[in-house]
């Protein structure tokens, strides 16, 4: 028998009922002006970040907030809804320079864009801060360092117990979360197959959270091994099916990275209009995850597919 | 024993020569890029039982194909860890990182780096990544090999910004700053090989790459640079180092112009792919790793 969601009050805990609906019903439930967004990297919840940007007259401002981000992020910087960033680290990675990100703190291209800046561990700090609900944390990263002496927030303080310095940064609670995921059941239980990065504790820290997955399962599958579950149901609000939602980045056991579509698109974004006419075809121009992949080609997505289940599957040795 | 080879390129000398540094047995802790091929020449030559961190929670990884992130797919491949960050990044705080190479685009003579921007913080002329986990690694790591370009302008008398610190501003002084890593241990540039001076914490120049010009190498530095009374020539890659750096990358997408070649080419990357899978895996059975 299917599971029969019950109501349930209202409270801090989100209830154990039925979460799927589509990124846009999501995005548009959960995302509102100004809302201060924290966002994964591994993986990219790219379709959630599509139907932002799709969503930019709306939307109008927010402030983001990461760990580290490879890529992505320039999607949101350059729709022009980036007002500010709390970050350790944004570029291309493999893609090379991130001439969206240069543009928008060299010259204020499409908006001026103030950065907050952490090492990388003391911006994942402040979301295991808050997973705690502690308003602070310490860290031995950032000492001696200019990131001290340019962002305020961090305080270098003496120990109280030993009296060494440790760097305390404050925890982060973001409005809401955006997260890419393997598989979740209908009620939010989220797990992660592979390395995640700082997903279970963005999850944890944030007062709303929309996770896109590739994979819908049902909650027996869940129960069959309890361990892989990386956030449960409590702390999640929407879960969005989108397959191959990570393209062009990549997620693990289930498709590799489309590198010759990253370094393409990181080529048009050297321009502001370059960036424009990419958005205006692969964003604005599909209504959906669903009709973006059939532009990029479903052929070429499950390609990808194969390369990576050559390499590696989930529960296999190759 | 070792049979050396004139057919190689600068990057691919650079590879080498922070290979190693790493010895086996030892925990390290990788960026994707060159320190990725750097480790993949230890693990498959001098240091087999070495392994790597990577940053967004792999331990161990094995794979047979190219890295091409910090938080990439490939680092789950046949690993013997993978989950959060706040593992690897734990790990090393606590001083289970034996080595780290790092990077950035200015150095001063204490090592210290700058990967941030070019110019005031406030109004960069150039912005650049940021930390990233790179101060993370130079403030905890046991030791760091620092892998950059030399380009006669980053050898700074003041880096424009301290992302990652090196010997801060001399001996004593990461200890009073709070930090628990031993800060830098060599430097690997497109020109030589540099170590820090055990008492005043100063870099100076220990090798010097084949073919490099010593006066231009010391126009390429703003300070006046020590150098080694023992200075010697960087040793040359074996052709072993010289086919795992090419098997496993053969379109050079680190070491070369692979990225040119890939942008938008999807049937060359899948080639890539296809071309290289047999070639790994015959030299990692010929290894005793799989």
């Amino acid at each position: 028998m299917r599971f029969q969601p019950i109501p349930i009050q209202e409270g801090i805990a989100k209830p154990p009922a039925y979460k799927i609906m589509t990124a846009k019903e999501a995005i548009t439930k959960f995302v509102q002006e100004d809302c201060y967004l924290g966002m994964t990297v591994s993986a990219a919840p790219a379709s959630l970040i599509w139907e932002m940007v799709r969503q930019r007259d709306r939307i109008k401002t927010l402030d983001l907030v990461i760990t580290s981000q490879i890529g992505m992020s320039s999607v949101l910087i350059g729709s022009g809804l980036v007002r500010k960033l709390e970050m350790g680290y944004n570029w291309g990675g493999i893609e090379g320079e991130d001439k969206v990100f240069r543009r928008a703190v060299e010259k204020g291209i499409p908006r001026p864009l103030e950065v907050e800046e952490y090492s990388n561990y003391g911006a994942a700090m402040r979301w295991l801060a808050a997973s705690m609900n502690l308003d602070s944390i310490g860290t031995k990263s950032q000492l001696g360092s200019d990131i001290v002496k340019y962002n305020p927030k961090i305080k270098v303080i003496d120990d109280p117990y030993t009296g060494s310095p440790v760097s305390m940064v404050p925890a982060s609670r973001p409005d809401v979360a955006i997260i890419h995921a393997a598989r979740a059941d209908e009620i939010g239980n989220v797990q992660c197959l592979g390395l995640y990065g700082n997903t279970d504790t963005l999850a944890r820290a944030a007062k709303h959270v929309i996770v896109s997955v590739e994979e819908i399962i049902t909650s027996a599958e869940i129960r069959r091994m309890p361990n892989l579950t990386t956030i449960p149901y409590y702390y999640v609000d929407a879960i969005v099916h989108s397959p191959f939602g990570a393209h062009w980045r990549e997620s693990t056991y289930y498709y590799h990275h489309d590198l010759p579509y990253g370094l393409d698109v990181y080529r048009q974004f050297a321009t502001q209009e370059g960036y424009e006419a990419w958005a205006d075809k692969y964003v604005h121009g599909t209504k959906d995850w669903n009709e973006y992949c059939q532009l990029v080609g479903y052929d070429r997505l499950n390609r990808l597919r194969l390369s990576e289940n050559k390499y590696q599957k989930f529960g296999e040795v190759r | 024993m070792s049979n050396y080879t004139k057919d190689y390129s600068m990057p691919e000398l650079m590879a080498v020569t922070v290979a190693r540094e790493i010895r086996d047995g030892e925990l390290a802790f990788i960026g994707v890029g060159m320190p990725l091929m750097a480790a993949t020449v230890a693990k498959f030559t001098h240091a087999p039982n070495f392994n790597m961190m990577v940053e967004y929670g792999a331990v161990g990884p094995a794979p047979l194909r190219l890295q091409m992130c910090v938080n990439c797919a490939v680092n789950n491949e046949r690993a013997y860890f993978a989950g959060s960050q706040r593992e690897v990044m734990g790990a090393q705080q606590s001083g289970f990182v034996d080595v780290a190479c790092i990077s950035g685009a200015q150095i001063d003579k204490y090592g210290n780096l700058n990967s941030t921007c070019i110019g005031d913080y406030h109004h960069p002329k150039v912005r650049l990544a940021g930390s990233g986990g790179a101060n993370d690694l130079a403030s905890s790591a046991s030791r760091t090999v620092i892998m950059m370009r030399q380009d006669g302008r980053n050898f700074v008398n003041q880096v424009d910004y301290l992302t990652s610190p090196g010997h801060l501003g001399g001996p004593g002084e990461r200890a009073k700053a709070g930090l628990v890593g031993g800060g830098p241990a060599a430097v690997v540039t497109t020109m030589g090989v540099y170590r820090f001076d055990d008492e005043t914490r100063e870099m100076y120049l220990e090798k010097i790459h084949p073919g490099v010009d010593l006066e231009k190498l010391k126009a390429a530095v703003q300070w006046d640079l020590a150098i080694s009374p023992d200075l010697v020539l960087t040793e040359l890659p074996t052709e072993e180092q010289v086919m795992v750096m090419r098997t496993l990358d053969p379109l050079a997408v680190y070491l070369g112009t692979g990225r040119q070649t890939l942008s938008g080419d999807f049937e060359a990357f899948m080639k890539m792919f296809e071309d290289s899978y047999q070639p790994m895996v015959q030299l990692m059975r010929s290894k005793g790793m799989m």
